[in-house]
C-alpha cells in the first residue's frame, strides 16, 4: 500500500490568491476548449473573455476559458473555473461579480470591473449551454460590454 | 526633454540611484529632464507601499508634478501588495503603462 504524500507539493490546497490563480489560469487559458463554448465578450477596454464548458447530466464538469493576458482577468476565470465544476446551470448562474471581487482579495479597486467581465463571459457559455440543451443554436457571436452590471 | 525610468533590475537601484540620484534632483528640481512616468518591476515595487519612507517622498513629487508611477501587476500580486500601494498609484501591464504615457510621451525610456 502506498501512502498518501503529504509532502507541501500534494497536501496543500491551492491558494486562492490572486498571483496563482493567475499562475493556473494562464496554463488553463492556454489549453483547448471544451465542449460547449459561449461568446466572446468585450470590454470597453478592450479585454476580452470566452468561457467554455462540459456539461454532464446538468452539472458543469469542466470548465475553460481563453482570455486576453491581463493578470487580473485571468485570477477572476481561474477563480470560476476552479469553483463552478459541479455546479447545476442554475446554481452557476447565481455567481455574480460581487461574489468574485468578494472571493478574490487583494485586487485594487480599479482593476475590480475585470469580474464584471469575467462573469459575463462565463454566463454567456451557460446562455450556450441553456441553447444547446433546448436545441436553439446561439447566433450570437460576440457580445459587447459596455456598461458594469452588478 | 522628457523621460520615464523603468526599474527593471533590483541590485541598488531603489536605495542608490532612486533615493540618492534622482529622487533628491526631483525634490530640488534640478534634475535636467521631466520625469513624466516610472515604471516598477518586482522587488522594486515594495517603494510603492504605503508608509514605504522613499516612497512616500516619491509620491509628493508625483503629485506635485504629475509624473505617473505604476507597478507591474503581476510582481505586486505575486507579492500581495497590490491593494497596498500609496492611494492613488495604480498597477498595470505594458498596455497600461503605454496608456497612461499616452498623453504625456517620454522623448526617451531609461531602464535602470
Amino acid at each position: 500500500m502506498t501512502a498518501t504524500c503529504r509532502e507541501p507539493c500534494c497536501s496543500v490546497a491551492p491558494r486562492m490568491t490572486v498571483a496563482e490563480l493567475f499562475e493556473r489560469g494562464f496554463r488553463r487559458s492556454r489549453e483547448p476548449l471544451r465542449a460547449i463554448v459561449g461568446a466572446t465578450c468585450t470590454s470597453a477596454e478592450d479585454n476580452t473573455a470566452a468561457f467554455s464548458l462540459d456539461i454532464v447530466d446538468g452539472r458543469i464538469s469542466a470548465v475553460g476559458f481563453h482570455a486576453s493576458c491581463c493578470a487580473t482577468l485571468i485570477a477572476y476565470c481561474e477563480y470560476i473555473a476552479e469553483v463552478a465544476p459541479g455546479f447545476e446551470l442554475a446554481i452557476a448562474r447565481e455567481l455574480t461579480a460581487a461574489n468574485l471581487v468578494a472571493s478574490v482579495p487583494g485586487v485594487p479597486a480599479p482593476k475590480r470591473d475585470r469580474a464584471v467581465l469575467a462573469i459575463a463571459a462565463f454566463r454567456a457559455a451557460l446562455l450556450a449551454a441553456d441553447d444547446l440543451q433546448r436545441g436553439e443554436p446561439n447566433n450570437e457571436s460576440r457580445l459587447h460590454l459596455r456598461h458594469a452590471a452588478p | 526633454m522628457k523621460v520615464a525610468y523603468i526599474f527593471a533590475t533590483q541590485r541598488h537601484n531603489i536605495s542608490y540611484v532612486l533615493a540618492k540620484m534622482i529622487l533628491p534632483q526631483l525634490e530640488q528640481k534640478r534634475h535636467g529632464v521631466d520625469v513624466v512616468g516610472m515604471f516598477f518591476f518586482e522587488d522594486n515595487n515594495y517603494v510603492l507601499v504605503d508608509g514605504n519612507p522613499i516612497g512616500a517622498r516619491l509620491h509628493k513629487v508625483a503629485k506635485e508634478t504629475g509624473m505617473l508611477l505604476m507597478g507591474c501587476d503581476q510582481c505586486c500580486y505575486e507579492r500581495e501588495i497590490a491593494d497596498k500601494l500609496f492611494p492613488g498609484v495604480p498597477i498595470g501591464c505594458f498596455p497600461d503603462l503605454y496608456q497612461a504615457l499616452a498623453g504625456n510621451m517620454p522623448d526617451q525610456v531609461i531602464t535602470l
